[in-house]
């Protein structure tokens, strides 16, 4: 197992090389779960592979459509087909999430209460980015303690002050990202694609749902596993909304 | 009799009262004047700098107008060194707002904050309150331009025109006198330096004796705050005709 | 087994020209391979002529320019002006230090005009704060190796703000090109005492 060296190069004042020093290795960042020692990190960042669930996000011209698998799952298990994996954190917010099982929902429900605990203090409600930048430094927090979340999630919000939509993507490594769409999982290969060559800024809902369908037939086409369906919301200036969605719709795999 | 009460911050008197926040207040109403305006486009504060000697150094920094954040200043009346703390409290908390929510915090919030601080010295015993009171003024995008004013208490309120410190009481009563609803900056600049003539000792001002501060609005939109120079205080003053002449002997000057 | 430094992808690269200096940066973000954002810039502003970019892992990226950004503005509300770019340098050098055994995984790139003296400057740092001074210029992130090669064979020195942000943009564009990890963009600050412009190349998009 090579040891993870580079954070500790050193380079000499004067000169340009960037070669390795092999200094003693930092013990925080071995690099693989596989590692004997202590509770695994995130920070071990083998790129690691939580348990996929299929999460979507479109903006569009007044709204964010959000999606998420109804399936739990554990290993090849579906343990329940109706899950819930969203959360309204205040009236213009959306938050949907996967992840390790039990992370999710305990970092969700931290979140949900902090986001409630600060619209009763102030009489207002925290605006979009501000919501994704509160998520953020909490799970960055998270990152650097001995055990971390390790959720991903999808927020979406409309600002109540201009009424504009916005979407953002963040990892389980507390990476932001503002985003006209966005995925997470495997979804993210079968339907980026999709939507980089579909979207647009200024879609109305019913366009915004006509590409959600695209998404997810292609994902029924391609993806060998069951997901059960997608719970789909929609965030609008009027707050979050559950829309009736197709899930029944036979589509041929390739 | 009332020394068996006063002493300690955390006691009442049988009549009800805290003295020590009394004599706070007391402190304060020495201190030199400062008046904050709202117009419809914006936030003016000034303040009296009472000028002590002739020796001391005039060093380029404001004394009593401070600014806490991106779109936030702020007036002091009372003691500079006691400010200077909360100052200093006000700023870390606006930032580590920002590094939290990645946006300014809103201003209610923020004086808000200072007031809970403030608050804890008159109920926390052995230590003395705060012996100042504020003037803030700021912008957020919920409530726009936004004005208000604390004391030792911990007590805080939102104003369309307020003044602190020595003769507020004459300085607000011809503020609400004057004051017009949906004035503009420019008149409420003209208003604050009318306003500060009366009330202070001398009739002819000169930038020395005042600082002046702005909040406003760029004609892009963008929002600024501006703590002014001597030449852009002086030239206001001369616009109104209340700027000092240079030989003039003044009142209390020993020729 | 890929390393923090290249999970999330980007390149940076600073120069110095005659009274004048340059910073930019691609505007990829990704996870390995999966482009996820093509608008996620790497520099930040923390004055009217002083710059920080920053490369390497993502949420290290944005917790550390969230922090300089507090100090900053403290520095700025206490001492009455802005932060020369030395000062930022040494800033960035012993908060990184801070952090010695668990660090950020961050390659910062400081370049700013200092407002006293109107003296270009630049430097890079490791990690961990090590300063890396240069006359020239500076690279870093996953297109470092192709940087060094673009920025040796482009630089010469005194060059004006215009040839400066021809030689900058043409050496990160030709970089990032071979590099699979950066690109789709990039953003350029050409830095004068009293003038700084912000320019967006377009680059390849794939």
């Amino acid at each position: 197992m090579t040891q993870h060296r580079a954070a500790l190069r050193l380079r000499l004042a004067s000169s340009s090389s960037r070669h390795s020093s092999s200094t003693r290795p930092v013990t925080l960042f071995l690099p693989s779960s596989s590692s004997s020692s202590s509770p695994s990190s995130p920070l071990h960042l083998s790129a690691k592979r939580i348990i996929d669930y299929v999460l979507l996000g479109i903006t569009g011209k007044d709204f964010v459509l959000m999606a998420a698998s109804k399936a739990a799952m554990r290993g090849p298990t579906i343990l329940k087909a109706e899950d819930d994996k969203t959360r309204q954190l205040n009236k213009h917010n959306l938050m949907i999430y996967s992840g390790e099982a039990g992370d999710t929902v305990q970092f969700a429900e931290y979140i949900n209460a902090n986001i409630s605990l600060y619209s009763m203090r102030n009489d207002s409600e925290l605006r979009p980015e501000a919501v994704a930048n509160f998520v953020r430094s909490e799970l960055a927090r998270s990152l650097r303690s001995r055990n971390a979340y390790s959720v991903n999630l999808l927020l979406g919000g409309v600002d109540p002050i201009s009424e504009k939509p916005h979407l953002y993507w963040m990892d389980y490594l507390a990476s932001l990202a503002p985003v006209p769409y966005a995925a997470h999982g495997y979804a993210q290969y079968y339907c980026l694609s999709t939507l980089d060559k579909h979207h647009h800024p200024d879609i109305t809902l019913e366009q915004g749902l006509k590409l959600l369908t695209m998404c997810t037939d292609e994902l029924k086409r391609r993806l060998p596993i069951d997901y059960k369906g997608v719970l789909v919301k929609v965030v609008t200036k009027d707050g979050v909304k559950v829309l009736d969605f197709d899930n029944d719709r036979i589509v041929k795999s390739a | 009799m009332s020394r068996r009460y006063d002493s300690r911050t955390t006691i009442f008197s049988p009549e009800g009262r805290l003295y020590q926040v009394e004599y706070a207040l007391e402190a304060i109403s020495h201190a030199g004047t400062a008046l904050g305006i709202l117009a419809k486009d914006g936030i003016v504060l000034a303040a009296e700098k009472k000028v002590t000697s002739k020796l001391l150094e005039q060093d380029t920094s404001a004394e009593k107008l401070y600014t806490l954040n991106d779109n936030m200043i702020c007036a002091v009346a009372g003691m500079t060194a006691d400010a200077n703390i909360l100052i200093n409290y006000a700023r870390q908390n606006a930032q580590r707002y920002l590094l939290t929510y990645n946006e300014e915090i809103p201003c209610e919030q923020l004086v808000r904050r200072l007031c809970d601080l403030k608050q804890g010295y008159t109920q926390h015993g052995g230590l003395r309150p705060f012996g100042v009171s504020f003037i803030y003024a700021g912008y957020d995008p919920l409530r726009e331009f936004q004005l208000y004013q604390s004391n030792p208490s911990g007590n805080y309120g939102g104003w369309k025109a307020t003044s602190v410190g020595a003769n507020n009481a004459s300085a607000q009563s011809l503020l609400k006198q004057d004051y017009k609803e949906d004035c503009d900056l420019k008149e409420a600049c003209a208003m604050a330096v009318k306003v500060l003539s009366k009330t202070m000792d001398s009739t002819k001002l000169s930038s020395e004796k005042i600082e002046f501060a702005t909040v406003g609005r760029t004609p892009e939109g963008k929002v600024y705050h501006h703590l002014w120079n001597a030449d852009e205080i002086n030239a206001l003053l001369k616009e109104h005709g209340l700027a000092k002449v240079d030989d003039e002997p003044e009142a209390g000057d020993i020729k | 087994m890929s390393s923090p430094f290249d999970i999330n992808g980007g390149a940076c690269v600073a120069m110095v020209g005659k009274d004048c200096v340059a910073i930019a940066c691609d505007l990829r973000l990704g996870m390995q391979a999966l482009t996820v954002s093509n608008n996620f810039p790497k520099l930040f502003n923390f004055g009217p002529s002083t710059f920080l970019g920053l490369t390497g892992l993502a949420t290290d990226v944005s917790t550390v320019s969230d922090l300089f950004r507090y100090k900053v503005n403290m520095y700025r509300l206490r001492e009455e002006r802005n932060i020369a770019p030395q000062t930022l340098a040494n800033l960035v050098s012993s908060s990184l230090y801070e952090k010695r055994f668990g660090p950020f995984f961050v390659s910062p790139v400081v370049a700013g005009v200092n407002y006293t003296t109107g003296k270009p400057f630049i430097c890079g740092f490791d990690s961990i704060g090590c300063i890396d001074f240069a006359k020239d210029f500076i690279v870093s992130g996953t297109a470092s190796e192709q940087l060094f090669g673009t920025c040796e064979g482009l630089w010469e020195p005194d060059m004006s703000p215009d040839d400066l942000f021809e030689t900058i943009s043409q050496a990160l564009l030709s970089a990032v090109d071979r590099d699979a990890l950066s690109g789709w963009g990039a953003q350029v600050y050409i830095i004068e005492k009293d003038k700084v412009t912000k320019r967006l190349l377009k680059g390849r998009q794939d």
